[in-house]
């Protein structure tokens, strides 16, 4: 397969202009954050195929998931991607914003098979469901423990672990 | 009288494992051993087992002696580390980061603070740059020798000797860091815009001596294990991580460099001052144990070079900026920031938004050994039980990262 770092090399504004032309509508926000980043928000319910698309993107192509974080915004919650691109040495951090009430996402295990565990955790610790995910359990914590330790509003009470 | 010989509910992880055997017979598949019938059994392993290295648990099925299927169970040392980010202030958090991932605990500490400084703007001092690269790759060094003499002891007695030899040249190393940071392994050493203290005296002279003799043990040790038929059977072909899996899982460090693919973080990302260093990045073709065995050795040859390279070059100067003290209180801008390191075994990252306030809002660790360990129930599945050991300890896993 002969993989190589940074095979199409690109300046930053080409791929943050390139991602606003192929991705409008789709991408808002797109900003570059030295030195390698290139930060974007997307709507959720559009994220399974644009992570599709994004992942097959002929030029930028960002084919591996680097790590997802769950945010608790007090408002809402947020579920950020961090993806990386082998063709251009670069990285892409996708903000995606959650409503409060109902913190649900398409899962994108389908797409990026690293996010199946990345998944986990940011639900075991923040409560963000990823509808569709194969096995939505619990990672760090345990079965039975009660409640998501990183939402801002979690209190912790000792009835939360019942087996510590 | 409680039954003490009662069997415990089994839990989510062996659930899961007995259900995927039930579908699995429901399909029709049955033992690919010939002359066994069907009979799959799920046997736990660790979280208290030797070949584990920590507290990581795998449920395995097994059929006959075949890997069926394998379910990584962790958490069992988890301490809570991004929760606790809440109620430190940045400073107050380095001694927290060390306890992330204890084996090369400096190398954490260097992305936490890196990602700390880019998000409030701090530079670093000239000589505390170099004096990071010089602590980072003796760490390198020291945690590479971690785990290859255990990842031998796991595979033969041979390996019992290695890893005596190899914990030899360890100590040599902590007792340098020790004699630079006071600690042995938790150093709370880096600051904001530096590090905590200058290097003693007598220091650099003891670090040259000990970089002299490194490279004769190196070659020991290579002598001892590298021809042995025993090792190349155990090893060679065993565990192949393809460069497919390499994207696909999100595979870095050694483990990817073994697949060939020139993936280094201090190349491909440099961050401190190794633009100016000359060295090369060790890869290997197959992706098998013994490739992963194998980078691991010349990292630690390379990592005495720049080493090396980084005594000559020490810059006279300060190790902290402004005052003596290093700053308590910092309040970086609101905002968010992602800076990775190459850690020993990957790709460590710290991911921080900050409020504006002398609290991180959020701070996430992207921990190489949680990416690496998704692939072992691929990576594993379809070799014998025993191989399924050589293969995990080839990994290097390090649970206090992953369980953070």
């Amino acid at each position: 397969m002969g993989l190589t770092v940074g095979s199409n090399p690109m300046s930053m504004d080409a791929i943050a202009e390139l991602l606003a032309e192929r991705f409008a509508g789709d991408l808002a926000d797109v900003r570059i954050q030295e030195p390698d980043t290139i930060v974007a928000r997307a709507p959720r319910e559009k994220l399974k195929d644009l992570a599709a698309r994004l992942k097959a993107d002929p030029d930028a192509g960002y084919e591996t998931l680097n790590w997802i974080a769950g945010v608790d915004r007090q408002t809402g919650f947020e579920s950020v991607y961090h993806v990386y691109s082998w063709k251009t040495n670069t990285y892409l951090e996708l903000h995606v914003d959650l409503p409060r009430e109902k913190p649900e996402v398409d899962t994108v295990t389908g797409v990026w098979p690293a996010a199946d565990w990345h998944e986990r955790e940011s639900w075991d610790m923040v409560g963000i469901v990823y509808v569709g995910h194969p096995d939505l359990r619990r990672i760090l914590l345990k079965d039975d423990f009660v409640g998501h330790p990183l939402r801002k509003d979690y209190v912790d009470l000792v009835e939360n672990h019942p087996h510590a | 009288m409680p039954d003490q010989f009662a069997t415990a509910e089994p839990d989510e992880a062996v659930k899961l494992a007995l259900r995927r055997i039930e579908e699995a017979t429901a399909r029709g598949e049955g033992s690919d051993v010939d002359g066994l019938a069907f009979n799959e059994v799920v046997v736990n392993m660790g979280p208290q087992h030797p070949s584990t290295h920590g507290v990581l648990r795998l449920v395995v099925t097994l059929d006959g002696e075949l890997v069926k299927d394998v379910i990584p169970v962790i958490g069992y040392l988890h301490r809570c580390k991004e929760k606790l980010a809440e109620r430190r202030t940045y400073f107050q958090y380095i001694p927290i980061v060390d306890r992330t991932e204890y084996v090369a605990s400096i190398n954490c500490e260097w992305a936490y603070v890196m990602a700390v400084e880019k998000l409030a703007g701090i530079q670093v001092t000239r000589r505390a740059e170099f004096i990071r690269v010089i602590t980072g790759e003796l760490m390198r060094i020291a945690s590479h020798l971690v785990a290859v003499g255990t990842f031998t002891a796991d595979l033969s007695p041979l390996g019992t000797a290695m890893v005596f030899y190899m914990f030899r040249e360890r100590e040599q190393i902590l007792d340098l860091m020790e004699q630079l940071t006071g600690a042995r392994m938790m150093f709370n050493y880096f600051r904001f815009g530096g590090v905590r203290y200058d290097l003693p005296d007598g220091w650099v002279e003891r670090c040259r001596d000990f970089l002299a003799k490194f490279p004769k043990l190196i070659k020991e040790y290579e002598a001892l294990v590298d021809d042995n038929a025993i090792f190349l059977q155990r090893t060679q072909g065993k565990g192949v991580i393809t460069q497919q899996d390499v994207v696909d899982y999100g595979i870095t460090g050694p483990n990817a460099r073994a697949s060939g693919i020139d993936l280094d973080l201090r190349r491909t990302r440099p961050y401190s001052v190794y633009p100016e260093l000359d060295f090369a990045l060790c890869t290997e073709q197959h992706g098998d144990i013994f490739d992963r065995y194998r980078v691991r050795m010349e990292e630690m040859r390379e990592s005495v070079k720049i080493i090396e390279q980084c005594l000559d070059m020490l810059p006279m100067g300060p190790v902290q900026v402004g005052s003596l003290r290093a700053p308590y209180v910092i309040t970086p801008p609101p905002g968010s920031c992602y800076v990775g390191q190459e850690n020993p075994r990957g790709e460590y990252g710290t991911y921080i938004e900050s409020d504006g306030s002398r609290y991180p809002y959020r701070l996430k660790f992207r921990d190489p050994c949680f990416c690496n360990l998704q692939i072992f129930p691929k990576l594993l599945s379809g070799n014998k039980i025993a191989d399924a050991v050589a293969i995990s300890g080839s990994i290097d896993l390090v649970l206090g990262g992953i369980d953070r």
